[in-house]
């Protein structure tokens, strides 16, 4: 080739590994920024690595990684190469048709494999549960558990399931080169079948199964939308909890965390590669070069004696790692556990730790996206939580569905402090079910930085003016909510022609390009950031946006002339709860005037305990030495006049659900 | 010798008919019933109102791929004439990034492409923006920034088995073409380019078939506008709209194409060597 067309292709190549890798450098770089954004660099510092080691979300989704990724290449490596090797003493045919179904979990899309597995672990669990009741109730000298979810096990089972075609596909081509003769020769020069196997066929195989074990382990490492349906809400690998996060803030822990991966495995890469290249050069000079200590030491090992010292090593080295993973599963699994599911952002972080010093309670404490999300994931047996933390309809809807437990109120006697205003809601009428966990209002934010009017109907929302720069609500009931109180009508209408007016103004408006996006809690980042205009979302988030938002940034909040939604999350308890006792005690907690103080001052929500209610302005005072703006505590606590102009969202029936349903996941498409 | 291993296979045989099989057969049981688990055919009529989604989910897919394979065609034949050394550490290289998770990857164009992002404000710095009189230029949410983002993530599933198709080219093939009078251009199309199809089919599916799925890329990168067939998929089974069933059959139209697809392409590369792994 000449030299010419090689520089210019190496500048291609350059250019390609350029676009590979600028993405990760900003990454890395922005893990050491002193701010909190991964745009703005505010100088540098090393701050957000101390973080990182205190987030515990994110440690323990590292370890449940590192983890499932290990086990799984173990355990489909050897699984994998015995299924390669019996395929290979079956006849052609027969083997075919298996490859075949090998090729399968490969060719299949990953959510494909993903949901096909979640369907699966389900339905088995449920045939478990149905056996181990009818067991359990025969005889009572074995106890079998009947309530099994999705967790660590499945998720394991799953990427033992994906990584085992890999292993074999590697394994397979070092079968057919090997010369088959060359078992049945060691077997008649005297060594028995194992002495065969290991001597003659294993290191025949043996780089066919570190390639395959090396692509498992990236596989597993590499995964998410598999682990994402089969791993339930008790366990999370890194990918999903940042999943998770880039739905919140995303802190620059995230880069953080980037950092120290990327830096490790590059370390392990340039080590193994200079070795290669190192043996590669020794074998070009010969024995010229003079062998090193280690190298003697190595060569020393290797002799037949000391045979007893690899396999002891070996063997100490994989009691530890058993040990190790015995230790910590046996650490996380005795204490007393409850598992509780809210949203993001919704409780002052402090409350689980102070939780889990008093009391001993381990708090697994996980977020949701939307009560229609929550309602998805407990239907479809991910979860196996106790306690959450939905909105009225929602809560009524569980209720008319059986899904909740009623509450032993003795053990709650931080009840009475709930204020009466919100006890004995419409949608838990004799309030045997609920603790109300916090109220506020739905509401515009907009940046007036970018908006000069002020705004004050529904309508800017659906409006050309700002088109690109107005996120919509991505759940079905706020969103068409919206629509329904700018057409002048209830937010509980059963009548399918004012609903579906109401989504053709959304969805209209979504065909003219109007709303950048549909967001949850990815609200905060866009508009802390400036990065929209017009967002609609609660008011306490708003003030938690405020105390956020960016140079340049002035974010406002506006109840709409034509009224809004007010709404009150509240505690329940999921049925058939497995952790009840610590359910009733967490519930009680976060009940108590103190938590519901700290969290209205971390998560500027309105608190129903009515000391707190009361007492936060003096609190407010006493913590920043300032006085609470009563324009703040006023969006917080709406007043009873606004609250007026509010009206709550009550269950519908099944067939208006249906309807929104359907309208829903096609706005999605139009 | 030939008995006593083929028991090796049994175990294995159990666990593809549990761990593969059946629940594929869970999967279309759900497609072709309703909630109270009774036989329909509902689920799949319903799917007519979701077309756009599938055409821009394939439309989206194929740009990607043949972005993918733009690039990583040259790159891996160039790379494939490079010394050793060259050739290993720029594999080493490609496979490096895949080791962080293809969420962080993903994650790392966010902050790029956001209106106050990174490349906007570079713009910004360049003088573009007030040159063309806007605040910033929408990157983020567009179906640009999707097929970015499977260009991104799937091009290492390009090069590495056009690479490892090209690097076992048997050389003498075209010192004897090259003998026989033949220019580099007629060597590349007649020798190395059917030889390499083989890679270049592995390739594609390897790129396509994630690419015609994901739901991570266009929720981070579409921001939930540019729904795409895994979104609508996530959607029934853990998000807004919780319908397993309709999920199922959307999974089973989807799976049916793409294996049709792969038939298809398959086809032409009948008579080589199956498809190559990495």
């Amino acid at each position: 080739m000449k030299k010419q067309n090689r520089l210019g292709s190496r500048l291609i190549i350059g250019l390609m590994f350029l676009f590979l890798y600028a993405p990760i450098l900003l990454l890395i770089i922005f893990s050491f920024n002193a701010g909190d954004s991964s745009a703005v660099w505010k100088g540098f510092s090393l701050h957000w690595y101390g973080r990182l080691f205190q987030n515990r979300l994110i440690m323990e989704s590292v370890y449940t990684t590192l983890l499932v990724s290990l086990l799984a290449t173990a355990i489909a490596t050897a699984a994998g190469t015995f299924a390669a090797i019996g395929l290979y003493s079956l006849g052609r045919k027969k083997r075919d048709a298996l490859l075949t179904v090998n090729n399968i979990p490969m060719m299949n899309a990953d959510i494909v494999t993903g949901v096909s597995l979640c369907l699966f672990f389900v339905a088995f669990f449920q045939g478990w549960g149905s056996f181990a009741r009818w067991f359990n109730s025969i005889q009572s000298a074995i106890e079998l558990p009947d309530r099994l979810v999705l967790g660590f096990g499945t998720l394991l089972l799953a990427h033992v399931a994906f990584n085992i075609p890999y292993v074999i596909l590697n394994v397979a081509p070092k079968l057919r080169q090997m010369d088959r003769n060359l078992m049945d020769a060691a077997q008649d020069l005297g060594c028995t079948w194992m002495q065969a196997f290991w001597k003659v066929m294993l290191p025949e195989i043996k780089p066919g199964i570190v390639s395959g074990a090396l692509i498992a382990f990236t596989m597993s490492i590499d995964d998410f939308i598999i682990s994402y349906f089969t791993a339930g809400s008790a366990s999370s690998t890194l990918a999903m909890t940042i999943y998770g996060m880039t739905k919140k803030r995303v802190t620059p822990e995230v880069n953080a965390v980037s950092t120290i991966l990327f830096l490790s495995v590059l370390v392990l890469l340039v080590l193994s590669n200079l070795k290669e290249v190192r043996q590669e050069a020794r074998e070009r000079l010969g024995t010229a070069r003079k062998s090193s200590a280690l190298d003697r030491a190595r060569m020393k090992l290797a002799e037949p004696q000391f045979k007893w010292v690899r396999r002891g090593s070996a063997g100490v080295l994989a009691c530890a790692f058993l040990a190790s993973v015995g230790f910590l599963s046996y650490a996380t699994g005795s204490r007393p556990v409850v598992n509780v599911c809210s949203w993001g952002e919704y409780i002052d972080e402090d409350l689980i730790t102070l939780f889990e010093e008093r009391t001993g309670i381990r708090v697994n404490y996980q977020t949701a996206e939307s009560n229609e999300a929550l309602y998805s994931l407990l239907k479809s047996g991910g979860a196996d939580y106790d306690v959450v933390v939905p909105s009225d309809y929602m809560i009524g809807r569980l209720i008319a569905e059986d899904m909740l437990e009623p509450l032993d109120y003795s053990q709650i006697p931080n009840f009475d402090f709930i204020d009466d205003r919100f006890k004995n809601l419409s949608y838990d009428p004799e309030n045997l079910y609920t603790v109300p966990y916090t109220w506020g209002t739905l509401g515009i934010i907009y940046n007036t930085a970018t908006v000069e009017e002020e705004i004050t109907s529904w309508s800017a929302l659906y409006d050309d003016k700002y088109a690109g720069n107005v996120l919509l609500i991505n759940n079905s009931r706020d969103a068409i909510g919206e629509a329904l109180l700018y057409l002048g009508c209830s937010v509980n209408t059963t009548d399918p022609k004012e609903i579906r007016q109401a989504y053709e103004l959304v969805a209209d408006a979504n065909r003219r390009g109007v709303f950048q996006g549909r967001v949850m809690d990815e609200v905060f980042q866009k508009m802390e950031g400036g990065n929209a205009a017009i967002a609609t979302y609660y008011a306490g988030d708003y003030l938690s946006m405020v105390d956020n938002q960016a140079d340049g940034v002035d974010l406002a909040f506006v109840i709409p002339e034509e009224g809004s939604n007010w709404f009150v999350d509240a505690m329940c308890m999921l049925k058939d709860a497995p952790h009840q006792r610590e359910a009733h005690m967490w519930i009680n907690f976060i009940a108590s005037t103190e938590a519901n103080l700290a969290n209205m001052d971390y998560i500027w929500y309105a608190s129903p305990n009515r000391e707190a209610l009361n007492q936060y302005p003096a609190y407010y005072e006493e913590l920043y030495g300032e006085e609470l703006d009563p324009e703040v505590y006023e969006i917080m606590a709406a007043p009873p006049e606004t609250l007026e102009r509010c009206e709550a969202y009550m269950n519908l029936p099944a067939e208006t659900l249906n309807l929104y349903k359907s309208l829903w996941t096609q706005l999605g498409v139009s | 010798m030939k008995n006593k291993l083929s028991w090796f296979a049994v175990p294995y045989v159990v666990w593809m008919a549990l761990m593969v099989v059946i629940p594929i057969l869970i999967m279309v049981v759900y497609s072709f019933t309703t909630a109270d688990f009774e036989g329909t055919l509902d689920n799949f009529a319903e799917m007519g109102s979701y077309a756009s989604v599938f055409l821009r989910s394939f439309r989206l897919a194929l740009i990607a791929t043949l972005v993918c394979l733009l690039i990583g065609y040259p790159v891996s034949y160039w790379m494939a004439h490079e010394g050793p050394g060259f050739q290993r550490l720029a594999m080493a290289l490609i496979m490096l990034p895949m080791w962080m998770n293809f969420l962080l990857r993903t994650y790392s164009w966010m902050s790029i492409l956001e209106n106050n992002g990174l490349l906007n404000q570079l713009f910004q710095a360049v003088g573009l923006l007030d040159a063309l009189g806007v605040d910033y230029i929408p990157l983020i949410g567009t179906s640009g920034a999707v097929v970015l983002g499977m260009v991104y993530n799937y091009l290492p599933f390009m090069i590495l088995p056009i690479y490892s198709v090209i690097v076992k080219l048997d050389h003498s093939l075209l010192e004897a073409a090259r003998d026989l009078g033949a220019d580099g251009q007629l060597v590349f199309r007649k020798i190395i380019l059917p030889l390499s199809l083989p890679g270049v089919l592995s390739g594609v599916t390897m790129v396509f078939v994630p690419s015609v799925s994901t739901f991570a890329i266009s929720r981070l990168l579409g921001g939930g506008t540019q729904m795409m067939l895994g979104d609508l998929i996530e959607q029934q089974f853990l998000g807004g709209a919780y319908d397993p069933h309709l999920g199922a059959a959307i999974s089973m139209v989807m799976m049916v194409i793409v294996v049709v697809c792969m038939v298809v392409m398959n086809h032409f590369g009948e008579g080589e060597e199956q498809a190559v792994m990495l």
